[in-house]
């Protein structure tokens, strides 16, 4: 089934978008010829290479692989904790090179992770309202769209005020969803958002997500290699390892 | 607005790491307080006891200069020494008065000695001659051999220095004697040459030079010389039993009156800095001084007196130093801590787009809010402290101050007369004059707003040195990787 469902779905692969040379006109996100080797490697020892991969709004995108085929990087990079060391990556029409990477993280992007990274010592609303103040929103009553968020995320008003490490681990992560969406952003980056969640709270989640694509024309990509994600997400990027790739 | 509100969510968070921070500070302020009024105190101790000082010159021989051709086991080099000291050339009143007009020189004040023989007294006996020449070198002894008394006059109270330094004590004096001291031939006598002579208080003696003319003076005034400062251990007087002591001016008159009379005299000028001591001798050879002679100064003196204060501010320097360093140490290894501790928030925070700036901000926010609190309270109970410790770390020094003032006091017949005279309306030509040592029932260690303002600083630096861990951690960590470790 899975197989069925992959076969009906756009599966690319690092090279796929040098090959069907795709249109533009929705493109939020461009990844052309990326590579990333750490400081300290070899010169032929890259983490990522060579990948070229276009990411359009209001669509949800899954980017599979193995361990070691460099997924946690290409997050890195397009999540502008990183930068490539060879290659560019093109954010709305500009460069992360000429961009100022926390702005890009606090303004232009959502980043959702696994184990969802909320601050413990803070509750629910005052993890989203952090958000906000690293944006610098200028709100009257940040609590109220704090709340509004949660709501939208399928959590209750009663949440709002209590510690974090009081929610459940798929509530939790409807928080960190909600914190990303704090400030609008025009993209969602997840990484393995379900991986710690039983399946109904995983479906759950990826409704959510679907509804931020499909409703909102956000862009969401999600980093995993969870069957069921690749099930539920428009577009399938396959990363092969660096020294599969050389061997092809 | 965003850093101070993370910073003080952050300070409620963690009291407790809080409060052992700030305890640390409280005690580095504390004892950073104590030991700056303590230091700002003695520094201000230090410049009142030398300014109470005058920075005084005296022309003395330059000996070395003297004796070094001088070989005592030739006859030959004996002779060639008494020849150079006959042809030194001496120097007047006038030559004094030459010197002293200088841009270096603020007053002066001198000492004129002249050698006279008894009239209607006679000279203390003495057992065992060792009179030696004293040329014209500053010293107290004034004694020319060839003579029964050393007449010495003095310009102005200033200038007796045996009174100021405690060799001679008034013994008696009568009760107008400061007032007429500088007028006219009146003199202060030995207690052992009065009672040799069976003299006292208003009587009057008679002196004449050797051409056969005499002087007449009367006693207003009894001194005798300190047992421990005589330096005269051979006889059964004291060195000072034939000194007569009158005023300037009236020695002045006699050598005057018979030009063939040898005087010396000994001046003191006061300058207005050690510095130019150097140039004020190449002056002083230029006005005609012999260049045998060099000028000294009381510098060695004046900084003796504040040993023990010194030695004081060392201790506090390095109690100060010290403190710093070791709670520089403690708060940088704390920090380290907190930053270990606080690595997945960094990570967090960093991940979200707070910017490394804006997070080192936060971190320092809060050690200086805590700091600030810790510094204020550390200042507080510094300043009630600071008192009653530098008081009791200066206490040999107010005590020696305080007995300093009684024997000068008492040296001038103080005790008897109702307190010293007042010597800034005498002498003719008074500087400011011999050391005011002032008395102090305590001593002040202040926190005033210059040892707040330090304080300050060395809290601010204190703080922004031990964040330097937190910088370069926030510099370094890599969110991703934080988060991932975390995972």
């Amino acid at each position: 089934m899975a197989n069925k469902n992959n076969e009906e779905k756009e599966i690319k692969d690092n090279k796929a978008i040098k090959e069907k040379n795709p249109s533009t006109k929705n493109i939020i996100l461009s990844i052309k010829n990326a590579s990333y080797r750490y400081s300290d490697a070899e010169e032929n020892d890259y983490a990522l290479r060579d990948v070229s991969f276009d990411f359009e709004s209001g669509k949800m995108y899954a980017i599979r692989g193995r361990s070691g085929t460099g997924k946690t990087t290409l997050l890195s990079l397009i999540s502008g904790l990183e930068r490539c060391t060879e290659g560019e990556i093109i954010f709305d029409g500009k460069s992360l090179k000429d961009m100022n990477l926390d702005k890009y993280r606090n303004s232009d992007i959502g980043i959702v992770f696994q184990s969802y990274n909320l601050l413990p010592f803070m509750t629910a609303s005052e993890n989203i309202i952090l958000s906000m103040d690293a944006n610098g929103l200028k709100i009257k009553n940040k609590k109220a769209r704090a709340i509004e968020l949660m709501a939208k995320v399928g959590l209750k008003e009663t949440y709002a005020n209590r510690k974090v490490l009081r929610l459940s681990g798929g509530e939790q992560q409807r928080v960190a969803i909600a914190r990303s969406l704090s400030y609008n952003p025009k993209m969602i980056i997840a990484d393995e958002p379900t991986g710690n969640l039983d399946k109904q709270t995983e479906t759950e989640i990826l409704d959510i997500f679907k509804k931020l694509a499909h409703e909102e024309n956000k862009c969401v990509i999600i980093v995993t290699h969870s069957a069921n994600v690749c099930n539920n997400v428009d577009v399938i990027y396959d990363l092969k390892k660096v020294k599969e790739e050389s061997n092809n | 607005m965003f850093i101070l509100k993370n910073a003080w969510i952050s300070i409620k968070r963690n009291k407790g790491r809080n409060i052992l921070i700030g305890i640390i500070i409280l005690i580095i302020a504390c004892a950073c307080t104590i030991t700056l009024a303590i230091k700002n105190t003695a520094v201000d101790l230090i410049d009142s006891y030398k300014s109470a000082y005058d920075k005084e010159v005296t022309i003395s021989f330059d000996r070395a200069n003297m004796m070094k051709d001088f070989d005592p086991s030739q006859s030959e080099g004996r002779e060639n020494a008494r020849e150079k000291f006959d042809n030194i050339a001496s120097y007047t009143i006038s030559d004094v008065e030459s010197f002293a007009d200088s841009k270096y020189i603020e007053s002066y004040y001198y000492t004129y000695g002249v050698g006279l023989n008894g009239n209607n007294i006679e000279k203390a006996e003495i057992e065992s001659d060792n009179d030696m020449p004293t040329g014209f070198g500053h010293g107290k002894g004034n004694n020319l051999s060839s003579t029964d008394f050393t007449l010495t006059g003095y310009s102005s109270l200033d200038a007796m220095s045996e009174f100021i330094n405690g060799t001679y004590t008034m013994s008696e004096i009568t009760d107008n004697a400061w007032d007429i001291a500088f007028l006219g031939n009146y003199v202060f006598i030995n207690e052992e040459l009065a009672s040799y002579n069976d003299l006292g208080l208003n009587d009057k003696i008679m002196l004449e030079d050797e051409d056969g003319n005499t002087y007449e003076f009367e006693i207003i005034g009894i001194f005798k010389e300190n047992e421990e400062e005589s330096t005269n251990t051979m006889s059964m007087f004291s060195a000072s039993a034939n000194t007569i002591i009158t005023n300037a001016n009236a020695v002045t008159a006699i050598t005057t009156s018979n030009e063939d009379l040898k005087a010396t005299i000994n001046p003191t000028f006061i300058i207005d800095s050690y510095d130019n001591v150097e140039k004020l001798q190449d002056e002083f050879y230029e006005k005609g001084l012999d260049e045998n002679f060099i000028l000294q100064t009381n510098e060695e003196l004046a900084l003796s007196g504040v040993s023990s204060i010194e030695n004081i501010n060392s201790f506090a320097t390095t109690f100060l130093s010290l403190t710093l360093i070791i709670g520089g140490i403690v708060l940088f290894v704390i920090n380290m801590i907190n930053i270990r501790e606080r690595k997945y928030e960094i990570g967090v925070l960093r991940t979200i787009g707070i910017s490394k700036f804006k997070l080192t901000m936060q971190f320092v926010s809060e050690l200086i809010i805590v700091s600030v609190v810790a510094l204020i309270l550390g200042a507080g109970i510094g300043a009630v402290s600071s008192k009653g410790v530098s008081n009791s770390l200066l206490e040999n020094e107010i005590n020696s101050s305080n007995e300093k003032a009684q024997e000068i006091d008492k040296n001038f017949g103080g005790a008897m007369n109702g307190g010293m005279p007042d010597r800034g309306n005498r002498g003719e030509m008074r500087g400011k004059g011999m050391p005011v040592v002032e008395a102090y029932d305590s001593i002040d260690a202040v926190v005033d707003i210059k040892v707040l303002l330090e304080l300050l600083g060395i809290g601010l630096s204190l703080v922004l040195v031990s964040s330097i861990a937190s910088m370069v951690s926030i510099e370094r960590f890599s969110p991703l990787t934080i988060l991932k470790e975390r995972s």
